[in-house]
């Protein structure tokens, strides 16, 4: 009796040391009546898949985490590269990733005014005109990578500048201050 | 704190949806949320009655996002409404998102995504839905909880978004003036040297007011033009013109001497009030500290927690002594100037005021940037210097992995980014200066060119030229008070700004409140008991679900479970560091709310796998919590907790000095002193939080002896991952998710050949691998 026990706890252990990589092969992706995405994966149905990226900033589209909704939402497998699969399935998967990762981007800075130790911004974004407020000079607030920017407001709301050498000098000039 | 029910909807929404013509019962809770399902900002609102969820909608999507007021603000014109009644919906979830979230719940068993929502709408979304949980499993909804403490998102009054969302505090619109009296109350036992500093500073600006006379008119008009009627008193109608410039020369190193003197003076006092006042301020802080509750210091704010003691206080007492006294002597100064230049000549008196405010704009504009400059220049040698101190305590496991280049480079890349930001600051600086003293020279030239032009009698009336040296000292005198004046209202908010936050942690009330009139129990036995308890960090998230549980007198609980199951988190509730959200604790039948603070914290010790030695001596350290305790009784504790060989062998015994700074003690030597500290403590009730996980075997198995010294007579809980650790238990309970899933004791457990039997094999197996199996 113990020794089944152990033999499966090992079994499980390896199991669990291994990466389960997801492809078109051993996979299919459906769309549920939410939208979201649902997984088959070697046969088992997993219904609703939370969908991860494991390098949100460096790599969006590689490496995407698919784990179960409920319980400890348990990896069930990685994919590696997501344009492996077919255009509808990246195009599901996307969507669902897509609002995981929310960010309107931040097309025109209109003005940053900063009062008490607080920046109160306004942007032209993707999806309209936003006000918010963040932390001026607290570390955190502004993340730079490369050409990308994101900014945290006090919510922790984000808003994502795409290519920081786009924006004018007007506007580089009031963002300046913030990087 | 004022409480607001969950139920309380905006009255157009009210009136907006009785016009609907839709049956619900009584609503429960509202909620708004910001977006649609696919991700368009969105106003759409949640209503949850007792029979129904109803989910209102506008039909148009919003161009943009608001924060605060705005957000709130909505006219609800055009919304729809679709009501769920509560037989068709189930498994009703938030998922939680990087940003906000989204709510799904399913309608007649079909998933259906309701609405997705920002941060800004998620505390009420939440709370929605883990009663929209428990109504759907029938589960009774306490009062307490359709309400929550008023918490605003933004200013009632200007409806700016509050900067910081756990302060609830708008900068523009706080009481900026009831601050200033409270904190001039701090002042109060310097009223004598503050009217002394006031009385100085006036003085002092009458003796620079003075200067431009005695270096202008008297002394090019008066002496050097001999002409005794403009010097004052007609210079006790003295002749003598030598004489006359020899006591004009000591009036002005008088003038000049006194200034110094005043000067003197005034560092002085303020030498003394400063640090007084601060250390004051800074004394009140960390004693409201230490009276808050435990979830005061998880929260986000503790961040700035260091710094609000530190550097607020210093702000606030600064405005007090380089602020506010010159706020006379500068009036006085302008005030003074202004009247001898109007006096002297109103026309050249108007020039000269025209060409003041460019140069006042300019560092009222340019200043804050400059400021900016700086402070990024700071935050980037504050970088550097922690990438270096990460650099040297890790000098063992850079050398470890070969990084030694690789780090330099890293090192090298922080150190140029200061170079960096001190040539764009010393670049901005620069220019600032340069513009600011240009503007003040040109200015300034226009004024003497004016004057001539006056002087030469070009422009009448002719002045003379001792008047127009003076006048042009006015000019520059007016500068400074002017610049004072610019920055004063700045600098005074921002003050405001830090005595407010000191104030709040003065003001702070724990979350957790003794009752007015406590229970005391004489002789506490040590019977503890849970019943129903439910407790979650956050709203929707529970940690702990019902637990029922109780320990009799002098017995030994043991927990078993995973980490993350919530065993910690049972602990910070039966010390009462949180209450639980539900259900309560009893110590003797008694609620532990009824009880003192100091009761429970007297009964009940913990030790725990974060074990903290305090700076000081071994001795100090062990009569923690008795500091009354006799150096026998000390020795008496080491010895029950093994600690009393190791410590004989440092060199200086029990007067080694611990920790920061002093000597550094081992994983399991730090236990030991823990341990011999809750011994010491002699408590009714021992709590044991993976007290040996941080040791090796041999050196647990001196604790578990120690241990079992300890745990005598004594109500015992103890949490281990190693289960030969709870060998000795009178009963285990098995923790999973926060719910108990087993119960009983060793040998129940084993035979019934569940989650503890299968950990059992497992760590058996795993220790009779390592050669040191029972």
């Amino acid at each position: 009796m113990s020794e089944d026990i152990l033999k499966h706890e090992e079994e499980k252990l390896e199991e669990l040391l291994k990466i389960n990589y997801l492809t078109p092969n051993n996979s299919v992706f459906r769309k549920t009546e939410g939208g979201f995405s649902a997984l088959t994966f070697n046969g088992t149905d997993y219904g609703h898949v939370n969908l991860i990226r494991a390098f949100p900033f460096s790599a969006p589209d590689e490496f995407i985490s698919v784990r179960k909704i409920d319980g400890k939402n348990e990896e069930i497998g990685i994919i590696e590269k997501l344009n492996i699969f077919d255009k509808d399935t990246v195009e599901l998967i996307n969507k669902q990733l897509e609002i995981r990762y929310f960010m309107p981007e931040i097309i025109k800075i209109i003005s940053i005014k900063e009062e008490y130790g607080h920046a109160y911004w306004t942007v032209l974004t993707n999806k309209g005109t936003c006000n918010f407020t963040s932390a001026a000079g607290s570390s955190g607030a502004v993340i730079q990578l490369d050409k990308r920017v994101i900014i945290k407001d006090s919510s922790e709301n984000r808003y994502e500048i795409k290519d920081i050498s786009l924006l004018s000098q007007k506007e580089l000039k009031k963002l300046e201050l913030y990087l | 704190m004022k409480k607001r029910l969950l139920s309380e909807m905006p009255k157009e929404l009210n009136d907006k949806l009785s016009d609907s013509k839709l049956n619900y019962g009584k609503v429960l809770v509202y909620a708004q949320a910001d977006m649609n399902e696919a991700c368009d900002f969105c106003d759409s609102v949640l209503i949850l009655c007792e029979d129904c969820l109803i989910f209102g909608k506008s039909t148009k999507t919003n161009n943009g996002h608001k924060s605060g007021k705005m957000l709130w603000n909505i006219s609800f014109e055009d919304f729809t409404f679709d009501k769920y009644d509560l037989s068709v919906l189930s498994s009703p979830a938030v998922d939680l998102l990087v940003v906000g979230g989204i709510f799904r719940v399913n309608v007649e068993s079909k998933e259906k995504v309701l609405c997705t929502f920002t941060n800004s709408c998620k505390g009420r979304v939440n709370k929605l839905c883990g009663i929209l949980k428990d109504l759907l499993d029938n589960k009774e909804i306490i009062e307490e909880r359709l309400s929550e403490e008023e918490h605003e998102e933004f200013c009632p009054k200007c409806g700016t978004p509050y900067p910081d969302r756990n302060r609830k505090v708008c900068p523009q619109c706080m009481d900026k003036r009831k601050i200033f009296f409270r904190l001039g109350s701090f002042f109060t036992p310097f009223k004598k040297e503050l009217i002394i500093i006031c009385i100085i500073c006036i003085l002092g600006s009458l003796m620079s007011s003075v200067w431009p006379l005695l270096n202008g008119t008297y002394l090019y008009d008066g002496v050097l033009a001999k002409n005794n009627t403009i010097l004052p008193f007609s210079a006790f109608n003295v002749e003598d013109f030598f004489l006359l410039l020899l006591f004009l020369a000591l009036a002005m190193a008088g003038t000049k001497l006194l200034q110094q003197v005043f000067g003197i003076i005034q560092g002085r006092l303020v030498a003394k009030i400063v640090p007084s006042v601060v250390n004051t301020l800074k004394k009140k802080v960390f004693s409201s500290i230490q009276r808050l509750s435990v979830s005061f210091f998880t929260d986000k704010q503790t961040g700035g927690l260091m710094s609000r003691i530190t550097q607020d206080a210093t702000q606030v007492s600064d405005i007090f002594i380089d602020g506010i006294p010159f706020i006379l002597p500068n009036l006085f100064t302008i005030i003074f100037s202004c009247y001898f230049m109007f006096k002297t000549n109103w026309l050249l008196a108007l020039t000269a005021i025209i060409t003041l405010p460019p140069a006042l704009i300019i560092s009222v504009k340019l200043e804050p940037i400059l400021w900016h400059y700086n402070s990024r220049q700071f935050q980037t040698s504050r970088n550097f210097r922690s990438k270096l101190n990460d650099n040297i305590s890790g000098a063992r496991v850079i050398r470890a992995f070969g990084k030694e280049d690789s780090e330099s480079a890293r090192l090298k890349a922080g150190s140029e980014y200061i170079a960096d930001a001190q040539t764009d600051t010393m670049k901005f600086d620069l220019k600032f200066t340069l513009l600011y003293q240009i503007t003040n020279t040109l200015s300034s030239l226009f004024t003497w060119v004016i004057g001539a032009l006056f002087v030469l009698a070009i422009f009448k009336p002719q002045l003379s030229y001792g008047n127009l040296i003076t006048f042009t000292g006015y000019v520059s005198l007016l500068s400074g008070p002017a610049d004072f004046f610019s920055y004063i209202f700045r600098w005074w908010s921002s003050s405001m700004n830090s005595a407010q936050r000191i104030f709040e942690i003065l003001d702070a009330h724990s979350d957790l409140q003794e009752v007015v009139t406590p229970i005391v129990l004489d002789d506490v036995k040590g019977k503890i008991e849970l019943k129903n308890v439910t407790f979650g960090y956050e709203e929707n998230r529970d940690v702990l679900k019902d637990i029922t549980l109780s320990v009799k007198q002098g017995k030994m609980l043991g927990i078993v479970g995973k980490s993350g199951a919530g065993k910690t988190t049972l602990v910070n509730l039966i010390t009462r560091l949180y209450d639980p959200n539900s259900g309560n604790i009893y110590l003797d039948g008694v609620n532990l709310r009824d009880l003192t603070f100091e009761q429970i914290r007297k009964n009940v010790a913990l030790v725990s796998q974060e074990t903290y030695i305090f700076k000081g001596t071994i001795f100090e350290n062990i009569a923690y919590a008795n500091p009354s305790a006799s150096k026998s009784e000390i020795i008496n504790a080491s010895i029950s907790a093994s600690a009393h060989d190791f410590i004989c062998k440092l060199p200086d015994g029990y007067d080694t000095l611990v920790g920061s700074g002093g000597r550094s003690l081992s994983g399991g030597e730090k236990q030991r002193v823990s341990i011999a500290r809750a011994i010491l403590a002699n408590p009714k009730i021992l709590i044991l939080d993976e007290a040996t996980a941080a040791v090796d075997t041999e050196t647990e198995r001196n604790i578990q002896n120690s241990l079992s010294q300890l745990i005598k007579n004594r109500t015992t809980i103890s949490i281990a991952h190693r289960l030969s650790t709870l060998r000795d238990a009178d009963e285990l309970i098995v923790i999973e998710d926060g719910k108990i899933t087993e119960q009983g004791t060793h040998s129940e457990l084993v035979s019934k050949k569940g989650a503890y039997y299968k950990l059992l094999q497992i760590q058996s197996k795993a220790l009779a691998m390592r050669g040191i199996g029972d």
